[in-house]
């Protein structure tokens, strides 16, 4: 079950689930490239979960297919068991056997594959060296930090070998400092392992930061994806827009009297037309045509962010380093790109 | 865990508790304020008179005829000890496997009428086990509601099969209810789910994940089932005896009531001795396999009904994958087929029994009367429900006042003590808390409702106190401190934070002892003198004398005052759900 061949790790058509009268999943379609990292970025019950369990066979399928690496695993005639897909799974809240030893957890993917007891020891060993807590090998789950079970679980599911690894929010509940290093860790194991895998998540830096590709899911549908630099400067609605990061929306005519332009946009022509435009807050520089109130300032360290009324209405900007106004202070800025929304679809 | 373990070590009651729910909480500890001795104080009185004054007599009585008579007393009885040793394993085996089997039906699938399933498991718990004993010979003996229909008989029913299957039947509703509660506290699904995407197929699931899992769990219900069995009365009374088997319970009653001579007095203290420490020793052996095992707290009493682990768990379930959609619903209907043997066509012959004419007749309305209802309603047996009732409502009323002060000294000093005591109590058999009673007060009240009420109180204690102290432990630690900063002093924040958010529990606790006391026979059987007969203690004098319909009769009143009482308990935005005995 390693790494598949050139070809698509899953292709998942019309996919739907319901519990009970309300669906979960509405009818998605999704594909995963072979080596390919896809985060799925989704509120809670946007049906992250409902998703991988359904990829992963933990629950079956009303209507659509889904093809792990060329092969048809399930539609509403066919459920191959999850024991016969080649998925491995990291869970939200690890999913660490309470009566298992960190060795024992690790082996035990390893002694379901057919492997005896010694190498399959060996081998979850060194796996659990790899994740940096083969010292921890003879402890429960009680015994261990949050950070270290969820390295647990990653090594349980690394000796999987699969070809797709489904990732469910797995840093969701780690602090900072700990998430932004296990999220290295991820990236870089899955990549060396060369197997796609699919990363469920509602945090924005997370997906941007981990992914090859982001599909944005809303009520059980994938409304958008892209890589991170489309999803994030081209969302494709404002629910998109306001999900992917910080964004503000302004009703401007770039050509008419009072408002400069976008200097470089982001392409298409209609980029001049009035209409009503999205500005991120990096997109923004102080000093510049418009004039500008400043009406909040919030210090974060490595940024501030200021709010500018404009005639236009409220935009938020962002710039490096620490204050340089004061709430009530007039000033200007210029804007260096702008996004024209899509017209809402009827 | 704020509630103590039998034998595990001394917990104090200011430490910091991870229960399932995540959400208990250090509890600060007791500052000095004036009132705080009160509780404590009425509980040493209360344990004293209850328990330890008691317990000193029969222990007393014991030495005073010398160990070796008591040997050779205990010793004479051998087959009595015997018979409750095979019959109670049996019992035990059955229940633990069919209790466990339904509790993973409706814990872990979507089988049909999954509630319903729930819903009739509590039912079965509240049908005392002597009715349920009289309703099976009504149902399957020779002359039974499926004679009459199919021509089929059991005439083993009375002797070994019947006292193993109706014990099984008795026990099994514990045993559903502690094991449910394991599938829900102990095994998340996500384990499960981890297992099925590392390779593991459903069988190997279930033997290399969840049964390990659960191994705490069955081991208590065993070890509850057990004790259950092992103390009962009612069953081996009504279905052993005919048939000449005795088991220790029934062997103290016919030497304590039936005879004269000093021998069978002495037996009878040995037999009461034997029994309690038989099960103290089973317990305190169980919870130390337990508590070896044990990453989080469990334990027979504990663990599992030790506090609200059912109030916390979520509903796992939703959409099951299609290919176990045939499996589940196959398993669903060997339950229900279960239920309906062991509850539902009892108590149907039950009811058609009181209402027959004569016995043998075609269960057909032309042949129902209530002649048997009105000969029930006789003067004797008013005055046994009036006992029953009065007796029951003091007990709840006693015994909530008891378990509301044992909470309160528990956040004192030495209240982890307190909690043991309690749940000990418990653990002491009906027929040696009787003896007990009977040596230590029975020259000052013998023959009086107040020595029957003061076994009621010692022994329906543990019940009262466990919702209680569950509904304390899940309180968040902060709703205290908010009072406590707002200005409100211990009592205070006892009396307008604590107390009313209790609430639920005080009335459900009441309410559960309320019930145990209405269908109580065990120890009142061995307490009640003339004119202070219990109803349990006249279905069981009724049944001996070969009244099949008026036993009936009664049986099925007694099942209605019963069900009356717990109809609070059992409605659908239930008592019980609220405090943790179900969800």
């Amino acid at each position: 079950m390693t790494a598949a061949a050139p070809g698509a790790a899953l292709e998942a058509r019309g996919v739907v689930v319901s519990y009970g009268a309300t669906r979960a999943l509405e009818g998605l379609d999704l594909d995963v490239a072979a080596g390919e990292t896809l985060a799925v970025l989704g509120p809670s019950g946007s049906g992250k979960t409902t998703l991988l369990y359904a990829i992963a066979g933990l629950l079956g399928l009303e209507q659509g297919r889904i093809e792990l690496a060329g092969r048809l695993v399930a539609s509403p005639q066919v459920d191959v068991p999850p024991e016969r897909r080649p998925v491995a799974m990291v869970f939200q809240h690890y999913g660490l056997w309470p009566h298992l030893s960190a060795l024992d957890t690790v082996a035990y993917p390893l002694r379901r594959a057919g492997l005896g007891a010694d190498a399959a020891a060996r081998r979850a060993r060194e796996l659990l060296e790899q994740m940096r807590v083969g010292h921890l090998a003879d402890r429960r789950p009680a015994q261990l930090s949050g950070g270290e079970q969820q390295r647990v679980g990653l090594a349980r599911a690394l000796a999987r070998q699969p070809a797709l690894f489904l990732l469910d929010e797995p840093t969701a509940h780690l602090d900072t400092a700990l998430k932004t290093e296990l999220q290295w860790e991820l990236t870089a194991r899955m990549h060396a392992d060369g197997a796609a895998a699919i990363h469920a998540t509602h945090d924005v830096d997370e997906a941007l930061a981990v992914a090859d590709r982001v599909a944005l899911l809303r009520d059980g549908r994938i409304i958008q994806s892209g890589t991170p630099v489309e999803v994030y400067a081209q969302p494709v609605d404002d629910w998109a827009a306001v999900l992917t990061g910080p964004a503000s929306f302004v009703e401007v005519d770039p050509a008419g009297p009072g408002w400069a332009g976008p200097e470089r946009s982001s392409g298409a022509d209609r980029d001049a037309e009035p209409g009503r435009y999205m500005v991120r807050p990096d997109w923004l520089r102080i000093e510049g045509p418009v004039k500008a109130i400043v009406r909040d300032v919030r210090y974060r360290g490595s940024h501030t962010d200021y709010v500018l009324a404009t005639e236009q209405g409220e935009l938020l900007l962002r710039e490096p380093g620490e204050p340089r106004f004061a709430a009530g202070t007039a000033t200007s800025l210029r804007i260096d790109r702008m996004w024209r929304m899509p017209e809402p679809r009827p | 865990m704020t509630e103590p373990t039998i034998a595990g070590p001394p917990v104090l009651p200011d430490t910091t508790v991870e229960g399932p729910a995540g959400a208990r909480a250090t509890r600060p500890r007791g500052r000095r304020v004036p009132g705080a001795w009160l509780p404590v104080a009425v509980l040493l009185a209360a344990l004293t008179l209850l328990v330890v004054i008691p317990l000193l007599a029969l222990f007393g009585a014991a030495l005073e005829n010398g160990l070796g008579g008591m040997w050779e007393a205990v010793a004479s009885a051998w087959t009595s000890i015997w018979t409750s040793l095979w019959s109670s394993l049996g019992a035990t085996i059955l229940a633990v496997l069919a209790g466990g089997a339904i509790a993973f039906l409706t814990e872990r699938t979507d089988v049909p009428g999954r509630r319903a399933l729930r819903l009739a498991m509590l039912v079965a718990f509240i049908v005392p086990g002597y009715v349920a004993a009289v309703a099976w010979l009504d149902a399957y003996a020779p002359g039974g509601l499926v004679d009459d229909i199919l021509g089929i008989a059991a005439p083993a029913l009375v002797g070994p099969l019947g006292v193993i299957m109706v014990l099984a039947a008795e026990a099994a509703p514990i045993t559903y209810l502690v094991i449910a509660a394991g599938l829900v506290a102990r095994a998340e699904p996500d384990l499960e789910r981890a297992a099925r995407v590392s390779g593991a197929d459903a069988l190997t699931t279930l033997r290399t994940v969840t049964l390990p899992l659960l191994r705490p769990f069955v081991a208590a219900a065993a070890v509850l089932a057990f004790v259950l069995s092992v103390t009962s009365f009612g069953v081996p009374a009504v279905l052993g005896v005919p048939a000449g088997l005795t088991t220790i319970t029934t062997r103290i009653y016919r030497d304590l009531t039936f005879s004269a001579d000093p021998e069978s007095f002495v037996r009878a203290i040995g037999l009461a001795i034997t029994l309690a420490v038989a099960t103290a020793l089973l317990i305190w052996v169980a919870d130390g396999l337990l508590e070896r095992r044990r990453t989080e707290p469990s334990g027979v009493f504990g663990g599992p009904l030790g506090n609200g682990a059912m109030a916390s768990g979520r509903r796992v379930g939703g959409p099951v994958p299609s290919r176990f959609r045939n499996r589940v619903a196959l398993a669903g209907v060997v339950a229900w087929m279960g239920v309906g043997f062991v509850v539902v066509v009892p108590l149907v012959a039950l009811l058609l029994t009181a209402l027959a004419r004569a016995p043998g007749l075609p269960p057909v309305p032309a042949s129902w009367m209530l002649e048997n209802f009105r000969a029930v309603s006789g003067s004797s047996t008013l005055g046994a429900l009036g006992n029953s009732i009065l007796l029951a409502g003091a007990a709840a009323v006693g015994v909530m006042a008891l378990a509301a002060a044992a909470v309160s000294a528990r956040r004192g000093r030495g209240g982890g003590l307190v909690g043991g005591a309690l749940a000990a109590t418990f653990a002491l058999p009906g027929s040696t808390l009787a003896v007990a009673v009977l040596l230590a007060y029975g020259v000052a009240l013998r023959d009086t409702l107040l020595i029957i009420l003061v076994a009621y109180l010692a022994k329906l204690w543990a019940i009262g106190y466990r919702p209680l102290a569950a509904g304390l432990d899940g309180l968040a630690a902060d709703l205290s401190w908010a009072a406590r900063v707002s200005g409100a002093d211990g009592p205070t924040t006892m009396r307008t934070i604590v107390l009313p958010l209790l609430r639920p529990m005080v009335v459900a606790g009441g309410l559960i002892v309320f019930m145990f006391g209405l269908h109580e026979v065990t120890m009142s059987s061995l307490l009640y003198g003339p004119g202070t007969a219990t109803l349990g203690v006249v279905v069981l004098n009724l049944q001996q004398l070969g009244a099949a319909g008026q036993t009936a009769a009664l049986a099925v009143l007694l099942t209605l005052l019963v069900a009356l009482a717990s109809l609070p308990l059992l409605g659908r935005s239930g008592l019980l759900e609220r405090v943790g005995w179900r969800r």
